[in-house]
């Protein structure tokens, strides 16, 4: 069954100039299921994660588009209603998880905070539940006394991660959960959420910018580049069948997990200005491949050899898919 | 370190500090021109009986002797007797201090009470009309001098309308068996409204706005988005995290509050010849009483330090994070 379906999804903004952050976003999530939403710094996976949280903040608007959740349109409800399915029914491992214990309240506190705001629960019976999910993420029960100061980053994470699952919720949104985390603990929380999404078969958007973290964690994938869809599908398919420049650029930007190691071959240049509106793809300033018309018409979203790919593919992608290889392609763009 | 030995430090720390103002105002005193007791000595008075009232008031001995008995006095409350009625200094503080203390108490009390939750509720309304005017009304209550209001308030409310009196503590000629009983009569309290009132509007401004500017902070803090996301309600989120939050610079500036009250009793008590230490010093220095204005002045000071020190638990109480040490 679908639990989460996006249809072009369009996020604005407000400000001087207006910044559209998201630009007609389409995926869909199944039940039980893990999506991957990978893309550099700043091409908008936190505005996507947000519109669906209904957690925007006060300057965003969702300009198009439809959120479905468990089959029911929640793109526009009110706060209010917004409120209500938040953390009961969804729940979100925010980007900044770190800092989003509030200094001066307990562990403890903080955990019955949410659950009680839900639901009708006993202050014993939270009590209990918050030291069950302590347990759960790999604490001393005994933690959840201690202050947030009182805990290392890692612990930190695992509290938010505790408190994510506090409702045992249908969807999780893990929005780079371990960013700010050594390598050695980013592997650990990692396989830990990854091991209790299996027990507990609640469905994941894990938003990252590590390709790699996809391939490990997830069973569908979406790549994004300057707000927009550029490749989607099965994981598998991607890993082995990948047609995106874009895509194929960021396999080589991360050492691929199984396998040999390859050299990492950053893409040159930067995402772009979205505050500025689309003509053309937006990655063709920066696509060893682009052809004039990538400069001047939008490519739509194609179903290519069972994924969708959004590419006006202006060498044929077998060939885009050979020399993407070669790290000559990449560097070569250096010098225009 | 262990808050008892936190408590501890502190402790010797203001006793040093309050021995060090009351050196500095020993010769600060002593430097001030014009004879302490030419009110006292007329005219009339031959030498020999000039130099037997000096002698009264110790003022004949050398100046390292008054020092030591000074600073004895500090311990004994033995501050001597009051160059200009003769009373015993420590009686007439006795009976003023209560009177500052339950006047500065209830306006600072007041101040809180009114500027904190209306700092939130600016910060809460950022961008509005109704931040900026707020803003603007903290920002002229905080320039309206304490003499002006005062004299405003008295000329409306006591002149005008009639509904309060004009100033002092209580009714000429009534007596009170004791301090509490006078300070729980429902006719100190009709003279209490009107100066309290009178401080409270000059005083809610410095809560108001550091409550404003430390909310907005706070507000961009991640755990404030983060309670948003658990579903928390608005309000909740304002009043459980963002405001509690919030608070915790407001406490430290308790402590200069304290200050200004103490400085503002000095305004107030004269506005509404209330019989408070602020009025107490300011006649005794105008009437070079010196006992009577270092003890006021000791007084004060002591106030403040004790405020500092309460403001510097209360902080502790209130952030987790601080350890003492
Ligand atoms: N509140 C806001 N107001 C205006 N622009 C914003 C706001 N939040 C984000 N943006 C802009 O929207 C774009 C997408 O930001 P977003 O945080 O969604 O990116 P991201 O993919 O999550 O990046 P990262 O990997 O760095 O977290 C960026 O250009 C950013 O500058
Ligand atoms: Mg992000």
């Amino acid at each position: 069954m679908t639990l989460l379906e996006v249809n072009d999804l369009h996020v604005t903004y407000a400000g001087d100039p207006d910044v559209e952050a998201v630009r007609g976003v389409s995926f869909t999530l199944e039940e039980g299921e893990t999506l991957g939403i990978v893309g550099e710094s700043g091409c908008g996976k936190t505005t996507l994660a947000q519109a669906i949280m209904g957690a925007l903040p006060d300057n965003g608007r969702i300009t198009g588009g439809e959120i479905i959740f468990d089959g029911q349109d929640i793109t526009h409800l009110s706060n209010r209603e917004r409120r209500e399915i938040r953390w009961e029914r969804m729940s979100m491992i925010s980007q900044s998880a770190m800092n989003s214990l509030d200094p001066v309240y307990r562990v403890k506190d903080q955990i019955k905070e949410a659950i009680q705001e839900h639901r009708d629960v006993s202050d014993a019976k939270s009590y209990e539940r918050a030291r069950e999910l302590m347990e759960l993420v790999g604490l001393d029960p005994d933690r959840v006394e201690d202050y947030p100061h009182q805990l290392s980053g890692g612990m930190r994470q695992r509290v938010i991660i505790a408190m994510s699952l506090a409702l045992d919720p249908d969807l999780i949104i893990a929005d780079e959960p371990t960013t700010a985390l050594d390598v050695i603990i980013q592997e650990q929380i990692l396989y830990r959420i990854k091991e209790l999404q299996r027990e507990l078969g609640n469905s994941m958007v894990m938003v990252t910018h590590d390709i790699s973290v996809v391939a490990e964690t997830c069973d569908s994938m979406v790549v994004m580049y300057g707000g927009e869809l550029m490749e989607s599908g099965n994981v598998d398919e991607i890993f082995n069948n990948a047609h995106h420049p874009y895509t194929l650029g960021l396999q080589n930007a991360f050492p691929s997990v199984e396998g040999e190691k390859r050299d990492l071959t950053s893409i040159p240049g930067s995402p772009p200005d979205l505050s500025e509106p689309l003509e053309g793809c937006p990655f063709a300033s920066r696509c060893p491949f682009a052809a004039p018309e990538c400069e001047e018409t939008v490519p739509v979203q194609e179903p290519v050899d069972g994924h969708r790919v959004r590419c006006h593919e202006p060498v044929p992608f077998e060939q885009i898919r050979d020399r993407s290889g070669e790290d000559e392609t990449w560097l070569s763009q250096n010098k225009v | 370190m262990g808050l008892k030995e936190f408590v501890t430090r502190r402790i010797i720390q203001i006793v040093v500090l309050y021995f060090a103002i009351a050196t500095m105002l020993f010769f600060l005193f002593r430097a001030a021109p014009g004879d302490p007791l030419a009110a006292y000595i007329g005219t009339g008075f031959t030498e020999e009986q000039a130099a037997q009232i000096r002698a009264t008031f110790g003022l004949d001995q050398p100046l390292h002797v008054q020092y030591w008995k000074y600073m004895t006095s500090l311990v004994t409350f033995n501050f001597g007797l009051s160059y200009i009625t003769g009373d015993p200094v420590w009686g007439i503080i006795q009976d003023r201090i209560w009177n500052t203390l339950v006047l500065m108490g209830t306006s600072v009390v007041l101040a809180y009470l009114i500027g904190v939750p209306f700092g939130a509720y600016l910060a809460w309304n950022r961008g509005t009309k109704r931040e900026r005017f707020g803003v603007v009304f903290a920002l002229i209550s905080r320039s309206a001098p304490v003499f002006w209001t005062g004299l405003l308030g008295i000329w409306i409310f006591s002149f005008k309308l009639g509904w309060l009196p004009a100033g002092s503590m209580s009714q000429p000629g009534v007596t009170y068996s004791s301090k509490l009983a006078q300070f729980t009569s429902p006719s100190f309290l009709r003279h209490l409204i009107l100066p309290a009132l009178v401080q409270a509007f000059y005083f809610y401004s410095l809560p108001a706005l550091l409550m404003r500017n430390s909310m907005l902070e706070v507000m961009n803090e991640d755990f404030v988005d983060f309670a948003e996301l658990k579903g928390i309600s608005d309000f909740a989120v304002m009043l459980k995290h963002a405001a509690r939050n919030a608070l915790l610079p407001i406490v430290t500036a308790f402590a200069v509050a304290a200050g200004f009250a103490v400085g503002g009793s000095v305004v107030l008590e004269t506005v509404f010849a209330w019989p408070g230490l602020g009025r107490e010093m300011v006649r005794a220095v105008i009437a070079n009483d010196y006992p009577v204005a270092q003890a006021t002045f000791l007084i004060l000071a002591g106030l403040v330090l004790i405020a500092n020190f309460l403001a510097d638990l209360a902080y502790g109480y209130l952030d987790p994070r601080i350890t003492y040490d």
